[in-house]
Order: C-alpha cells, then structure tokens, then sequence
C-alpha cells in the first residue's frame, strides 16, 4: 500500500513556506556542523607526545630481541587480546625483526600491557611468561597473536585449553607450563611492565617508546622505520656532541 | 516541520555518526588501537565487518539512501510518488532489525558497548517509528 497514491497536492504544498525554509535551514546546520566536526576531530591530538623523564622508572623486564649492542631500542606496550597489536603483531612486526632488529639496527622489547577490557588477557600474558621461562616467549607471543580468534573474549570464556595447545604446539615442556600456570608466577613482572607503561603515560595499546617519544597506534613498517631513522640519527648527534666536548 | 522532513533530519544526524565511525575504523579519525572504550574493542571485532565491508560503511551507505529518499519525499515533484513511503517503511525496518542484531552483538558476545553504535541505533529507531506513522497517516488520507 503506497502512501502518496492519490493524495491532493495540497498536503504536499502545505509543507512548504516557513515549515520549509526551517527545513533547509536546519539542513544545512546539520551538514555544516556534521562536516565541521569530523574535520576538527581528524586533526586532533591522538595522545602521541613525550615521555616526562623526571618520574622515576619503575624496576620491570620485558621481552627483547635483536643485539644487546644495538645503537636504539623501541618499545612496544602491547595486549595479547588487543586486535589492533595484532594487527601490528601479523603484518608489521615480521619485518620489523627481520630487517631492523636481525640486522642490529635496533633491539625490540614487547612489554606488558593487559587492559581491563580484556577479561582473557591475562592468562594470554601468563602463558607467553610460562613459554618464557622454557626459551619459547616469542613462539609463544607470535602464537597467541595469529590464533586471537580462538582464545579471545568473544570466543571463549576459559581460554586456557587453546593457550596451553598452542603451547604445547611449540614445544613448551607441559608439566613446567601447566605448574608455571597454576601459581601466576610471573604476574609480578607482568604488573610491573604495565607500571611503567602507565609511568611513561601508556594507555592505549600498541604504544610504542622511540626513545623520548611515545606513539600510539598500529605502525605500518615504512613509518616505523622513518621513526627509527631519526632515532638513530639523533642518538649519533647526541653522541658526536658528547665527543667533541 | 513534517514527519517525512523530521526523518530526513534523523537520518542525516545517523549519517553523520556512521561516517564518524566508518573514518575511525579507516583510520582518519583517531588511531587504531586498544583503549578503555567500546568503541575500540567493538570496531575491532571480527563483527565489525559484514560481507567484507566494515559494518560502518554500509550504516553510511543507509543513512544516506535513507536522507535522499526522505528529502526526495519532501518536495513537491515526488512527495505524491507511489512507493516511496512503502520504500522508506521496509527500509528503516530492516535498518531496525539490522540495529538489533548489532546491539546484540555488542551486549552478549563482544561484551562491549559503543555509544557511537547506541546512539546510530536509537537513530534507527526514531527513523522506523516516523515513517510507520507517516505511512499510517498516507493510507488514511
């Protein structure tokens, strides 16, 4: 039943004059304001900035790989659950190691960020510790990353069975692991690591620490190797000035 | 103001909230990462698309059909045209059902909630109710 069908054009008329007008008007608000908006809020602040050094740091450990001679170090804060660590984790992080870190440019250190949203993370970030403790974090850390979608919140509500497979995958010794597990024997350091990330003024993740400065986001590789470029070129300058006095 | 100009002006305001999260989902609009708000978690859930396309992108594809039929029905040369208070009902309900499925989603698998998202569903509410009415009032007339 179509509405409209045979209606005087009257009712329609009536809808013009000072109605209308108030119609267009309130339009063209709308759309200027609407338009407004969305461009002031693509150009704000996203909480990158620098880190304040006078606080002091917070004993913590994460996890790092490349030469502990490495002229730089970056810092990731990072929830295992978190899909947009991920994200970074699955598509930028491979080349970060490969062509940064496995080349000595730099060293990368994941560091613990488990967020309250997350009721599954935390027995993620114990397990990659537990896988740890038998020389397996990184296995264990690029496992949990590629399998999110069968252990996260909105997969499961008891993720310890796929977490202690995956484990088991990588060839973590079972009886260590589940031991490791049952007492949250690194919980301390796990706290610890999500200390400093809120000292150093982390609270989204991934952030990432380029020396002084903190990002956060998911960073294709090009830009997460222009950070790394000034980075050590700054870390050079600093240290020429050092020479030469 | 007319129903049909009240529902241009609803789904102009949905318009704007979808495109809001469709830009942030892009990441034009704040950066893609995991904080304390629903928005994050919902916009990277694996619900956050549909048939492959970001489950934003088509509430901006509706919103703005929605608009240009409502402002379509408030003009003169088509506001008597047959079917489109029928087109814009079958529309917004489907919008509704849409809504409800994704508000769904939200409070009982993904266990977060994005306001943006409420606010979009309250939008399709309005937008149903409207033109029921509207289309009600056509059939009386």
């Amino acid at each position: 039943m179509e509405a409209g069908r045979g209606q005087p054009k009257a009712v329609v008329k009536s809808v013009q004059g000072g109605g209308k007008r108030a119609f267009y008007l309130t339009v063209a608000v709308l759309l200027a304001g609407g338009i407004g908006t969305l461009s002031y809020m693509s150009t704000r602040g996203t909480g990158a900035g620098l880190i304040d050094t006078t606080i002091p740091p917070i004993p913590n450990q994460g996890h790092a790989i490349g030469s502990d001679s490495a002229p730089v170090e970056v810092v990731e804060f990072g929830d295992f659950e978190c899909g947009a660590c991920g994200s970074f984790a699955n598509l930028t992080e491979p080349d970060v190691r490969a062509r940064l870190a496995l080349t000595g440019k730099i060293r990368f250190r994941f560091m613990d960020f488990p967020l309250q949203g997350h009721p599954n993370t935390w027995p993620a970030h114990l397990a990659a510790w537990c896988a740890g403790e038998q020389g397996k974090f990184w296995e264990m850390h690029d496992a949990i990353y590629q399998n999110q979608d069968r252990w996260a919140t909105e997969a499961t509500r008891k993720p310890a069975k796929v977490l202690g497979e995956l484990a088991r995958q990588i060839g973590v010794g079972m009886e260590q692991y589940q031991q490791c597990m049952s007492t949250e024997k690194y919980r301390p350091q796990i706290l610890a690591n999500s200390q400093e990330g809120a000292r150093l003024g982390v609270n989204v993740t991934p952030t990432f620490i380029f020396g002084s400065r903190r990002l956060p986001g998911v960073l294709p590789y090009d830009e997460f190797k222009a950070r790394v470029d000034t980075m050590i070129a700054e870390a050079r300058a600093a240290q020429g000035k050092k020479q030469a006095k | 103001m007319t129903r049909r100009m009240l529902t241009a002006l609803v789904a102009l305001v949905g318009l704007f909230v979808a495109l809001y999260l469709a830009l942030h989902k892009a990441g034009v609009i704040g950066t893609l990462a995991c904080g304390t708000g629903g928005c994050e978690t919902v916009q990277l859930s694996r619900w956050a698309t549909f048939l492959g396309v970001p489950v934003a992108n088509w509430g901006v594809a509706y919103y703005a059909l929605v608009f240009g039929l409502a402002f379509a029905a408030t003009t003169e040369r088509w506001g008597n045209s047959p079917g489109l208070d029928f087109s814009l009902w079958a529309l917004t309900g489907w919008g509704v059902l849409f809504s409800a499925w994704l508000t769904y989603l939200e409070l009982f698998v993904i266990h977060a909630v994005c306001r943006f998202c409420v606010v979009s569903a309250i939008a399709a509410i309005a937008l149903f109710a409207l033109t029921h009415v509207e289309r009600r009032a056509g059939a009386k007339r």
